[in-house]
């Protein structure tokens, strides 16, 4: 029986990879390419096959095409998870390089330019060359982006190698989609470089404006947006590509479209007739029409981008705001940009047709569109002066339907339109008062105090409208509270009778005292000061006549305008961000590898001898005292010539850190296990603080890391402790370097104790905050662990334990049992608690037990005794613990420390 | 008669293709072998990184035969094409006396992989053509040959250039691997 039963354990069965790994070794083609597809179909559904890689490869030898293909699929997912043996895959790229179907010559070319293996790059540097001299268009083409891809890889090789000639060579290639991909490619390695790489001249410019007409749409669009970065010579120029590209506008492809209108753009620049200029406009208005007819989500794209192009041309559009209407179906993302641009559109021909439009906006249903309509009146009131009085009476309409959000936008909006024209349109001031109590959002509220305040005289019951909103002053949001103060201030100076001067006192004991608002209490105060001083001077200050505004909301600063219309086409262009401004390359062009050694963290090269000495410091900090790293380098300049060694004392030298408080052959403050998070970077604004108290060498400091996750530099760090039962404060101030982006520093902050004592019973809360120059403040809590605080000098004579416990009355012993608290290893154990100085005196076995009982002692601050016994059985989970101490309110501290240090 | 000798060719492999590894050290002439061996002409090579393979049909056998790189970087994945393999043809150049030691070294290392232990070893003494190439007893000598136990093998003197001595050896291998190798 036995000998038979052996088979149950062995089982015929394997499983999936060996059976396919047998298939594809199989000898019959048709076995081997369904075992490829297999694979392939394991791989598109996510399972890991990537240990079959030599047995797919080894299939890669085929004149089967649909099998190769099979193969260089696999290669490109895969060759990346085993770069070792992606090199036996060489071979045959290089042979079928040289295929004489064009198809595989270009097959491979391409492949080879996704496969991302540094090992084997350079292998495929010959067949590459190859291909891009090669006779048949199509693998010149696929070479040309495979040139850009390789740049990506190691930039280094590709201009050793002569690529970039070769590429720009293909510019003047015979065939148009060669072309268009020659300069796609050299377009990618420019945005990737920072020297010149790729620049138009007029030779090449003729060559491109030559394939254009004949490439590709999507080939088009890559030679139309090299075109928009060519700096034409002279306007005849400029007009000479402008009436090649025209053509283009008349494209069914909108990135077509958009391409070609920003080369116009540019070009039109350089322009000077302005019969041309005109002819231009208005040839590119319809094309930017019939965007308008294609998907909501195309729609969008080009309103943006119609956006940039008003700013800068509002001619091209002026007579088409109709398309610009909002339809009812229109999504409201579509609805918020037409708005954007009918205001822009709006002018005093055709404001009658765009507030009708406006009006009916404002009766819909969507609240933020509403908003946006009635704001949109306000800002064609503000844009147009003789449209202004015709937008009032739309939006005292409005108001008098009674909607809660149209009058409190309502009348923000005409706040800005008293701003704009002043002493004209107060009449409507009563009919705004009506609506006073419906007010509830903060912007609404100050708008309509500081039209009470302003035109005060006006209004007879201004002091009544004031006192109204005063009864809440407290509770205002400080939006309010300043409108409410300079309103009152402002009623004061018009109306200097009693009412207004009881007002006046309120509001100014208010802001002054019972705020913590410091805008708010600073801007009561210089009112105060004045009111007191000179009223006169006073009322020059705050009646003083006001600057005429102008609507410039939504409007771009110029040179952002012009590179953003430079990016049309573009996500940038959408954004209306610079594209710097979200893309990050992710390599910085052209490194050279020494300086990858050198910054370690990333850290930009500036002024190179600084960051090198402080990345130096920063990484063999075993050299010298922990604070060095935190120095600012850039106080010691000197410090930076002179060999390593003699450095930290330099440093600390200089900045006056007592050595005596921080020993040179202390260890580095990185080492050990990493410290606990105190701020995550999600809550610091991506400013991380990891920290934990320690002791080291009699002293009790603060381990810091902070780290740099922002976007943006951070220094002139402080540091400050609430109070707490311990009185721990900082000893110093808190030295932490300016942090780039993206860096971090340790820092060991030395504390002192007994500053700031809490009152109440004991506890380990510690309240910190810490500031930077560039964000708020940051508040958070930490435990402090209360064995920081056993001082080294804990240890007793056995005699002098004895005494000190007999000499303690018994309402001063506290016993707790720890069950979770357990000793494994007696020796380990009392290693670890004189670590944390809790001192051995004595070990005595239990009788009847295994049990035995250990006497500690440790010493607090102030000299205050801790004598400690505690019972327990190796092994086994439980220790009784009963502690003598004269300060027996510690007791619980003690305890949870005790627990911490025998879990 | 005919008739039968394909019968029993067909009964020792099927219709199955012998699978031989072609080894050595680089440019030993490993691929210039294989192509001469294959469409019985010189082509120029560049150095192999990676493989090549390609069927031969020789005495109405025919050989699925790999090329492997001889690079020091390449060796190491000789391995990855070891199992199921019937035969190896270690190729030599006789004219770098100076390497030989590690073509021996890399010779005997092969041989002791479990996975080819069944399998024919046919010996190439390339480059005969060459002034100062060593014969085929010196070679034997160099490669410690005599050391070679349980295991068939012969060795050749070749040239790949003039295409002497391939097709001797290919009949030697396909008369072992008829009579059913070991």
């Amino acid at each position: 029986m036995s000998g038979h039963d052996s088979k149950y354990f062995s089982t015929t069965k394997k499983g999936e990879i060996p059976e396919l790994k047998d298939e594809l070794n199989s000898q019959y083609k048709d076995k081997k390419k369904d075992a490829v597809k297999k694979v392939i179909a394991a791989m598109t559904v996510g399972k890991d096959v990537s240990s079959l890689f030599t047995d797919v490869v080894n299939c890669m030898q085929t004149d089967n095409l649909e099998l190769k293909k099979l193969v260089y699929l696999y290669l490109i997912n895969y060759a990346k998870s085993q770069p070792d043996l992606a090199i036996l895959a060489v071979n045959t790229f290089v042979k079928d390089s040289q295929d004489p179907n064009p198809l595989i010559r270009a097959l491979a070319v391409r492949t080879m330019g996704c496969i991302r293996v540094d090992k084997i790059t350079e292998y495929l540097c010959d067949p590459l060359q190859r291909c891009l001299k090669d006779d048949d268009p199509y693998v010149r083409k696929t070479a040309a982006i495979c040139v850009a891809k390789l740049y990506d890889i190691n930039a280094e090789l590709v201009e050793d190698r002569g690529f970039l000639e070769t590429l720009k060579d293909l510019i003047s290639d015979s065939n148009p989609m060669v072309v268009a991909n020659a300069v796609a490619a050299l377009a990618e390695i420019q945005e990737n470089s920072s020297r010149t790489i790729f620049e138009i001249t007029s030779h090449t410019l003729f060559k491109l404006l030559a394939a254009l007409n004949e490439c590709t749409e999507w080939g088009q669009v890559f030679i139309l947006d090299a075109l928009s970065k060519y700096k034409a010579s002279d306007a005849r120029d400029a007009e000479n590509i402008v009436e090649r590209v025209t053509p283009r506008l008349q494209h069914a492809n909108c990135a077509v479209v958009l391409s070609a209108v920003k080369v116009i753009l540019q070009q039109m620049e350089l322009i000077t007739s302005t019969d041309v200029v005109r002819n231009l406009c208005k040839k590119m208005a319809p094309p930017l029409v019939t965007l308008l007819s294609a998907e909501p989500e195309i729609q969008y794209v080009a309103l943006r981008n119609i956006n940039l192009i008003v700013q800068r041309r509002p001619t091209i559009l002026a007579h088409e705001i109709k398309v610009f209407f909002c339809k009812y179906n229109d999504p409201i993302y579509v609805k918020m940009e037409k708005l954007e641009i009918m205001i822009k559109l709006a002018s005093d021909r055709n404001i009658d047709q765009v507030l009708l439009e406006f009006k009916e906006y404002a009766t819909e249903v969507d609240v933020d569109f509403v908003r946006k309509a009635v704001r949109a009146i306000g800002r064609c009131a503000i844009k147009l002066e003789r449209a202004a009085e015709r937008c009032i009476s739309v939006l005292l309409e409005l108001i008098k339907i009674k909607v809660n959000y149209v009058v409190q936008e309502a009348i923000i909006v005409i706040k800005d339109i008293f701003r704009r024209y002043p002493n004209t349109y107060e009449s409507i001031i009563a009919t705004l008062c009506e609506s006073l109590d419906t007010l509830d959002e903060p912007e609404a509220k100050a708008s309509m105090i500081w039209i009470i305040g302003e035109y005060a005289e006006r209004i007879d019951n201004a002091d009544e409208l004031l006192e109204s909103f005063l009864e809440t002053f407290p509770e205002e949001p400080a939006q309010v509270q300043l409108q409410l103060l300079t309103a009152t201030v402002k009623l004061f100076l018009k109306k200097p009778t009693e009412g207004p001067q009881q007002m006046i006192q309120v509001v100014l004991n208010n802001a002054t005292q019972e705020t913590d608002n410091p805008d708010l209490r600073d801007r009561a105060y210089i009112y105060w000061r004045l009111l007191s001083t000179d009223p006169e001077a006073a009322k020059d200050v705050v009646l003083a006549e006001k600057p005429v505004i102008s609507d410039d909301s939504n409007q771009l600063d110029p040179s952002l305008l012009d590179e953003l219309l430079a990016n049309i086409a573009t996500l940038a262009s959408v954004y209306h961000k610079p594209p710097d401004a979200f893309v990050s390359r992710v390599k910085p062009a052209v490194q050279r590898p020494e300086d990858e050694e050198e910054f370690p963290d990333g850290l930009d090269a500036g002024p190179s001898e600084l960051s090198a000495t402080e990345t130096e410091i920063n990484a063999s900090p075993a050299r010298g005292p922990s604070n060095v790293p935190h120095v600012p380098t850039k106080a010691v300049p000197t410090a930076a010539a002179p060999p390593p060694a003699p450095v930290p004392d330099l440093l600390g030298d200089l900045i006056g850190l007592d050595n005596a408080l921080v020993p040179v052959d202390q260890p580095t403050v990185g080492s050990g296990p990493p410290l606990p998070v105190l701020l995550a970077s999600s809550a610091g604004q991506g400013l991380q603080i990891n920290g934990q108290l320690i002791r080291r060498d009699g002293q009790i400091f603060y381990s810091f890391k902070f780290e740099n996750n922002s976007l943006t530099p951070l220094d002139g760090f402080m540091i400050q402790f609430n109070k707490n039962s311990f009185g721990l404060a900082a000893g110093g101030a808190l030295q932490v370097p300016p942090l780039q982006p993206g860096s971090s520093a340790n820092t060991l902050l030395p504390m002192v104790l007994f500053q700031n004592i809490s009152p109440g019973p004991a506890n380990t809360l510690l309240q910190v905050a810490v500031k930077n120059n560039q964000q708020p403040v940051w508040y958070f809590n930490d435990n402090v662990p209360f064995e920081v605080f056993f001082t080294e000098d804990g240890r007793m004579e056995r005699a002098t334990f004895l005494e000190t416990w007999k000499s303690l009355p018994d309402s001063h012993e506290i016993v707790r049992d720890l069950p979770n608290s357990f000793i494994s290893n007696m020796d380990a154990t009392l290693e670890k608690l004189a670590g944390a100085n809790l001192f051995f005196i004595a070990k005595r076995p239990l009788r009847d037990t295994n049990q035995e009982v250990i006497y500690f002692s440790a010493k607090l601050p102030r000299n205050i005794p801790i004598l400690v016994e505690i019972t327990v059985l190796v092994g086994r989970p439980g220790v009784k613990c009963a502690i003598k101490t004269p300060n027996p309110d510690m007791g619980p501290l003690f305890f949870e420390a005790l627990e911490a240090l025998l879990k | 008669m005919g008739m039968l000798f394909s019968r029993l060719f067909a009964s020792l492999f099927g219709d199955k293709e012998a699978r031989i590894l072609v080894l050595g050290l680089d440019n030993a002439g490993k691929t210039t072998i294989l192509y001469r061996l294959q469409m019985g002409e010189v082509v120029s090579t560049v150095p192999t990184i990676g493989f090549n393979v390609e069927t031969v049909q020789y005495n109405n056998i025919k050989f699925q035969v790999w090329d492997l790189g001889g690079q020091t970087s390449i060796r190491p994945y000789w391995r990855c094409y070891f199992p199921n393999t019937q035969a190896v043809i270690y190729v030599v150049d006789s004219s770098d006396t100076e390497r030989l030691v590690t073509a021996k070294d890399e010779f005997h290392s092969i041989l002791e992989e479990e996975e080819l232990k069944g399998a024919v070893v046919l010996i190439y003494a390339n480059k005969q053509d060459l002034p100062g190439a060593l014969d085929d007893a010196a070679v034997t000598e160099a490669l410690e040959l005599h050391k070679i136990k349980s295991r068939q093998w012969a060795i050749f003197k070749t040239s790949a250039i003039k295409g002497e001595g391939l097709f001797e050896g290919l009949d030697w291998l396909s008369n072992t691997l008829k009579a059913g190798g070991r």
